[in-house]
């Protein structure tokens, strides 16, 4: 059936019938591997005229293009939305392997998401199994259910089941963007065998052909692309300003952008607001968390609002687990549930929390979320204990919880839609600073609004608490998906498992990387930008260029060699003593139209009047220690500007020269935007308020100006007045006089369009400059990207004798082939180094404990003095891997390093091993218990592959160690087994 | 007394003992004497620094609170690490290493190879690649027809995957391994083996192909090349072992259909001759002094079995002494 649709590949292929509304169209592509030559019989196959599974629905078109596919025994990537339905297609996969006796594969980003697939894949087939770091159940069946993780090191151990499988389904593939564990997926695409077939799921993503380009090549097989932008509901956005109590509706279901609704929503804006939420910009959020005094707080307005209009269940996003459990705190007063719902709530949960043991039961954690649930509100957060976790999972798809409060995780996997979808904030803390939320999270996170059959349309309200552009706001709501870039990058782990098999290089591995794939790409555009460029430059013709350049030079040297100075003079140490009121100072002005840099300072120069100056508040709170000298410091200046005003009303002033038309202003500036001090002050008048009061005054400056004529006001002089007695302010000054003879001499400088001819000089040069960094990002490319890197990585491993230079593995880099879950460099030369040996079981566990906690806590108390004294073991131990890694020319900041290695949790998990209660060790330590069990769970992991580690050194006394320490620290709730199983 | 050290057994003449002496003098002279004191024997006693934790690798063990040595060999340290590497014993196998091994039995869902390893190793047929090339679970009847993949006496190559709960486990990861026809097995201590990154070499000068099997099983047979069609390598299943005596199912026709020129297979006594050699001398085995020794003989017009007399293998000797003092000195 699919064979039309085989021989044209090239155009796509709308599918839609004509009763199908156009949002319901797929387009399809197949990628061909260079050199492709089709089989000439007909696919083995087709003796199954049956399907090898029916669903009791219509399939939509892209899934039944997809399956089609997959009946044709090829490749397939589906791009679609969350709620689109992309897991029929996985179904279907597994039911035709199934069908065919092979084996097929399913790996999932997540485990809680494994757990999940599994139960819903068992109940489906029967003949399931699950792999994940945590539970192995039914290793030997059919279709296994498992994480990415664990399926790239079964292909590196070469377990049986790489030669059985047929069909690899990798679910949310997008994945693999993710800086830190995205090239696990990389690697396990392109070490998976070549002879089976791919399903690739994903969320919509622009460059998924590009993908598939990838896939067919390393493969040498076929692979379609199916993409769909389809939402089987179609959303409604709206926008809740804060403060204000309605909400504006700015993208209909038609996907059209209302720009005067928009703009009605911004004006609805609390004005009061904007004063203080720019003051403590780092802490908006408390406005949304406590609201005014004695007036109900913006989101308990917004629920009580969606609950009237029966938008309900809805979804909102948040984006810290804190703020999450804040805002739920906040709806203390709602009840959203009757009797009947609140009695099977009581007794989902009850028979739930069954498994725990009763000290577990009083977990404040647990005894706590009770009553909250009961009224029909839901906490969702990676800091949950996995068990409420997943109660909540169900209470809440079996309609019982009506609005939940959950983190970005839950945007993703399982089918659990709500009406309505909020998003609490339009910024996120990306670990450094607030940024908007992208259009792709904001596509995924929306992807939960709409329960497809239930709801004709899903809405979601984004709170606006600031004003923000329109085309900001354009690009979050209707902006495209995000790119699926590679996150490509070595490990040490990725580069010994490669060296240690006999055809395995890890070369082999860089040159088939979708990273690689995507720079070859580049070139091409490469090449035809530097050929413009050096167009471009041969057009620009000078008369006596060699001469010009001199010239030119000589300006150049005579600019920076005065910026040295300047930065002596004006160095807050010396400058602001003479900072009164009143001083006349210099400013540069922005240079205007021009991305040049100006040549003469001199014509970018204005007067202002100092009026006062202020420190600058730094990010971080250690403000306090910083020394005054070090500080940056504003100056308020009273200077002539512009203010323009832009469509939505945004200020943006400019210094302009004293002579054009603006108003005069007191502007504030950096201090390194001053150019020189002047040695006169005026008068200022005590009010500046009046404009004509500022008027007068900056006549003033004109008339002392044009009173000096040619020479200039007179400046401070460093040395006399100023008493700068620096050896480097002198050294600069010489060689500026001597610089200034020279301008005299040169024959060049008399000629007449001498300003002209150094513009399009500095334009050539300019040009030359760009040449040369984009051949270099070419040589880059073409080359083998990371080659340099694993030269480097290499060297390290010989350094530290894990390998020999011929490439052949030695004992200590078998050792840490077998340690993927933590940096298995500084784990090795730790055990090596016999700091494993001789400390107590519990000593090694907390030590251990270092290497796979990530979150960052601040003031997080000391360890007691013997785990402190084994950390800064660990620490030495970093220290040296690091720095070798450093002298190895591995691009590494050895403090950041080392500082990834955390003690934050050492006596948590001490206590656990020492056989403490749960509740107990969470009295220790500020962690979410959710994370605390991760951790734990994770070291687990680790364990296990030390106790491989130990035995392939024959060290039997360790291995046992490794093996206690697993049955110490493993029972209980930390351990838990999933509802879902 | 070297000489009784390698234990090598030749009728030498009186000069061509002394030649040979004053070659592996030299041979001992340029060699590394770091270990001279490391050597241990059963029950000795190996000194450590007890201050900071120790960590007893194989061949050690702890008594009364005493590292000792369980076996006869050189000590070896990696850091903390103390462990005895054995001299000449049985082959140790590592993860990931090559070995070649011939098949002893044919068992359920397994095959059992001898691989100079204290027990015998396992194939399992799910660690094999079908000859089919399709990815599938095995079945009953692929498990019936196990014979038609190896048999007894078959000789197969493969690679370590580790140690499972019922023993030593091997993979064949890609086409490359599997059975080897057409060739020689020839069987040396383990210990002239190092491990390296290639132990699969093809020779195209003379169009053979070499293993070096870890194991100290060492292939030398006719260059194959490495196809995609399965198909093929299933209808040369039951060819005949040309080379390799021993085996009974030769058909007349099939012979005749593959066969290997006279030419080949002098070449490939020629390489068998020269490992027999550096067994002999107890030399490492690499694919650069293998070549070596071929091209030695080539260039003398010896007779392939005059490569096994006492003077040639007293000139290999020499030569082998010469080439490492001259490596030396470059460096």
């Amino acid at each position: 059936m699919g064979s039309v649709k085989r021989k044209s590949p090239e155009e796509p292929s709308p599918t839609s019938t004509s009763t199908a509304p156009p949002l319901h169209d797929c387009v399809h592509h197949v990628s061909y591997p260079d050199g492709y030559v089709h089989p000439s019989s007909p696919p083995p196959n087709q003796a199954h005229s049956e399907p090898a599974k029916k669903f009791p629905f219509t399939l939509d078109p892209f899934q039944s293009q997809a399956i089609t596919c997959l009946e044709n025994a090829e490749s397939v990537m589906v791009s679609a939305h969350t709620s689109a339905g992309k897991t029929v297609v996985a179904l279907y996969a597994i039911a035709m392997s199934l069908r065919n006796g092979q084996r097929v594969i399913y790996t999932s980003p997540i485990k809680a998401l494994s757990n999940q697939k599994y139960r819903e894949f068992k109940e489906e087939f029967s003949d399931v199994g699950l792999m994940t770091g945590d539970v192995t159940i039914d290793p030997n069946a059919s279709c296994l259910v498992m994480t990415t993780e664990i399926w790239r090191s079964m292909q590196y151990k070469g377990s049986e089941i790489t030669r059985e499988v047929a069909w690899i389904v990798f679910d949310e593939v997008h994945y693999m963007r993710d800086r830190e564990r995205g090239v696990v997926w990389e690697e396990s695409i392109v070490l998976s065998p070549k002879n089976s077939r791919f399903v690739f799921l994903s969320a919509t993503v622009p460059n998924a052909k590009e993908f598939a380009d990838w896939v067919a090549k390393v493969h040498q097989q076929p692979c379609h692309v199916v993409y769909t932008d389809y939402r089987p509901t179609p959303l409604q956005h709206y926008i809740f300003p804060s403060g204000g109590d309605g909400l504006f509706l700015v993208v209909d279901e038609r996907g059209k952008f209302r720009e005067d609704s928009f703009q009605k929503a911004l004006n609805a804006l609390v004005p009061a607001n904007e004063g203080d939420k720019r003051k403590e910009n780092g802490k908006r959020q408390k406005g949304l968390v406590l609201g005014r005094v004695g007036e109900e707080s913006d989101i308990f307005k917004m629920v009580k609002m969606i609950v009237q209009r029966q938008y309900d269940p809805v979804i909102l996003f948040s984006f810290s687990k804190r703020e999450c459990e804040l805002l739920a705190m906040q709806m203390a007063k709602m009840d959203l549930n009757g009797d009947i719902e609140k009695d099977n709530i009581e007794q989902i949960f009850s028979s739930a929390m069954d498994m725990l043991s009763d000290d577990d039961k009083k977990l404040p954690q647990v005894s706590n979320m009770l009553p909250l649930l009961k009224r029909g509100i839901g906490v969702h957060h990676s800091g949950l204990l996995p068990i409420l976790k997943e109660v909540i999972e169900i209470l809440f798809q079996e309609g019982l919880i009506k609005c939940l409060f959950a983190t970005e995780t839950f945007s993703i996997g399982l089918n659990m839609p709500a009406k309505t979808v909020v998003f609490t904030n339009v910024r996120k803390f990306d670990g450094d600073k607030f940024r908007w939320i992208s259009s792709g999270e904001y596509i995924q996170m929306s992807g939960r609004a709409g329960r497809r059959g239930i709801d004709e349309r899903g809405v979601c309200i984004l709170m606006v608490d600031e004003k923000m552009e329109p085309s900001t706001a354009k690009n979050m709501v209707k902006g495209a998906a995000d790119s699926l870039n590679s996150a490509f990058h070595l490990t040490y782990n990725m580069i010994l498992n490669q060296m240690r098999c006999e055809d395995g290089d890890p070369e082999n591995l860089l040159r088939n990387s979708f990273f690689q794939f995507q720079a070859d790409r580049a070139i091409p555009d490469l090449e035809k930008q530097i050929k413009a460029l050096e167009e471009e430059r041969e057009s620009i013709v000078i008369e006596e260029e060699n001469s010009l350049k001199d010239y030119f030079d000589l300006l150049e040297q005579h600019k920076s060699l005065n910026q040295e100075v300047r930065d002596i003079v004006l160095s807050p140490r010396h400058c602001l003593p003479f900072l009164q009121p009143g001083r006349l100072v210099s400013i540069e002005c922005p240079s205007s139209d021009d991305d040049l840099p100006p040549i003469f300072i001199e014509d970018q120069l204005t007067w202002g009047l100092v009026i006062n100056f202020d420190r600058v508040k730094s990010a971080s709170k250690d403000d306090a220690s910083v020394k005054p000298e070090d500080a940056s410091y504003n100056v308020d200046v009273l200077t002539r500007c512009v203010v323009r005003k832009d469509k939505i009303g945004k200020k943006s002033i400019k210094i302009v020269p004293l002579k054009e038309i603006g108003e005069p202003l007191v502007v504030s500036v950096p201090l390194t935007r001053i150019n020189t001090i002047s040695s006169l002050r005026l008068y200022i008048p005590k009010d500046l308020l009046p404009l004509e009061a500022r008027e007068n005054t900056l006549k003033k400056v004109l008339e002392t100006l044009s009173r000096f004529g040619e020479k200039g006001l007179p400046l401070l002089d460093p040395e006399e007045d100023m008493k700068i007695q620096s050896s480097s302010y002198k050294k600069a000054s010489r060689r500026i006089e001597a610089l200034e003879g020279l301008f005299e001499k040169h024959e060049i400088a008399k000629s007449p369009l001498i300003k002209q001819k150094l513009k399009v000089l500095q334009r050539k040069l300019e040009l030359t400059s760009k040449i040369k960094s984009v051949k270099k990002t070419l040589r880059s490319s073409s080359a083998l990207a990371f080659k340099d890197e694993l030269k480097a990585r290499k060297r390290v491993l010989r350094r530290l004798g894990y390998a020999t230079s011929d490439n052949v593995v030695e004992l200590k880099g078998k050792v840490a082939c077998e340690i993927s879950s933590a940096d298995e460099l500084t784990l090795t030369e730790l055990m090596f180094n016999g700091v494993l040996k001789d400390i107590k079981v519990e000593e090694m566990v907390s030590l251990l404990s270092c290497f796979v906690w990530q979150e960052k806590i601040h003031d997080g108390a000391k360890p007691r003095e013997e785990l402190d004294l084994l950390f800064m073991q660990l620490q030495d131990t970093a220290r040296r891997v690091g720095q070798l890694q450093l002298e190895c020319k591995v691009q590494i900041d050895v403090e950041s390093f080392v500082k990834s290695f955390r003690p934050d949790i050492m006596e948590a998990v001490y206590a656990w091993a020492k056989g403490s209660k749960f509740y107990e060790i969470m009295e220790i330590t500020q962690v979410f218990e959710g994370s605390l069990i991760r951790a734990i769970r994770r070291l687990e992991e680790v364990l296990q592959q030390l106790i491989e580690a130990a035995k392939s050194i024959g060290e039997t006394q360790l291995e046992a160690k490794f093996g206690e320490a697993v049955s110490k620290i493993k029972r209980d709730i930390v351990f838990a087994a999933s509802l879902y199983l | 007394m070297e000489k009784e050290i390698r234990g090598i057994q030749l009728p030498l003449s009186q000069t061509q003992k002394v030649r040979l002496k004053k070659a592996l003098e030299l041979l001992q002279s340029l060699s590394l004497k770091v270990n001279v004191d490391a050597s241990v024997v059963v029950a000795d006693t190996i000194t450590v620094d007890h201050e900071d934790g120790v960590l007893k690798g194989h061949g050690t063990a702890d008594l009364n609170g005493e590292v000792v040595a369980t076996i006869c060999g050189v000590v070896e340290r990696v850091n903390k690490l103390v462990y005895v590497r054995a001299l000449r014993s049985r082959y140790k196998p590592e993860v990931g290493d090559i070995v070649i091994g011939r098949v002893v039995e044919v068992a359920q869902k397994r095959w059992r190879l001898e691989i100079n390893y204290c027990q015998d190793a396992v194939l399992m047929l799910s660690s094999m690649n079908m000859p089919d090339g399709v990815q599938r679970r095995r079945t009953a009847v692929d498990e019936l027809n196990m014979r038609c993949i190896f048999e007894e006496n078959d000789v197969v190559c493969a690679e370590v995957r580790g140690f499972q709960h019922d023993g030593l486990h091997l993979q064949a990861r890609s086409r490359k391994y599997g059975k080897l026809t057409r060739g020689q097995l020839l069987t040396v201590s383990p210990y002239l083996v190092k491990r390296q990154k290639q132990h699969f070499h093809h020779l195209e000068e003379f169009g053979i192909d070499l293993i070096l099997g870890c194991n100290g099983f060492i292939w030398v047979g006719e260059h194959i090349e490495a196809t995609d069609d399965m198909v093929e390598d299933q209808v040369n299943q039951s060819d005949p072992q040309v080379l390799l005596p021993g085996k009974n199912s030769v058909s007349l026709e099939e012979q005749e259909k593959s066969y290997t020129t006279l030419e080949t297979r002098k070449y490939i006594c020629r390489a068998a001759n020269a490992i027999r050699v550096l067994s002999t001398l107890g030399f490492n085995i690499t694919l650069e002094i293998i070549k070596g020794i071929i091209d030695l003989s080539l260039s003398m017009n010896l007779d392939i079995h005059d490569m096994l007399g006492s003077e040639f293998c007293v000139l290999v000797a020499e030569k082998e002494a010469e080439r490492r003092s001259s490596n030396k000195k470059k460096r």
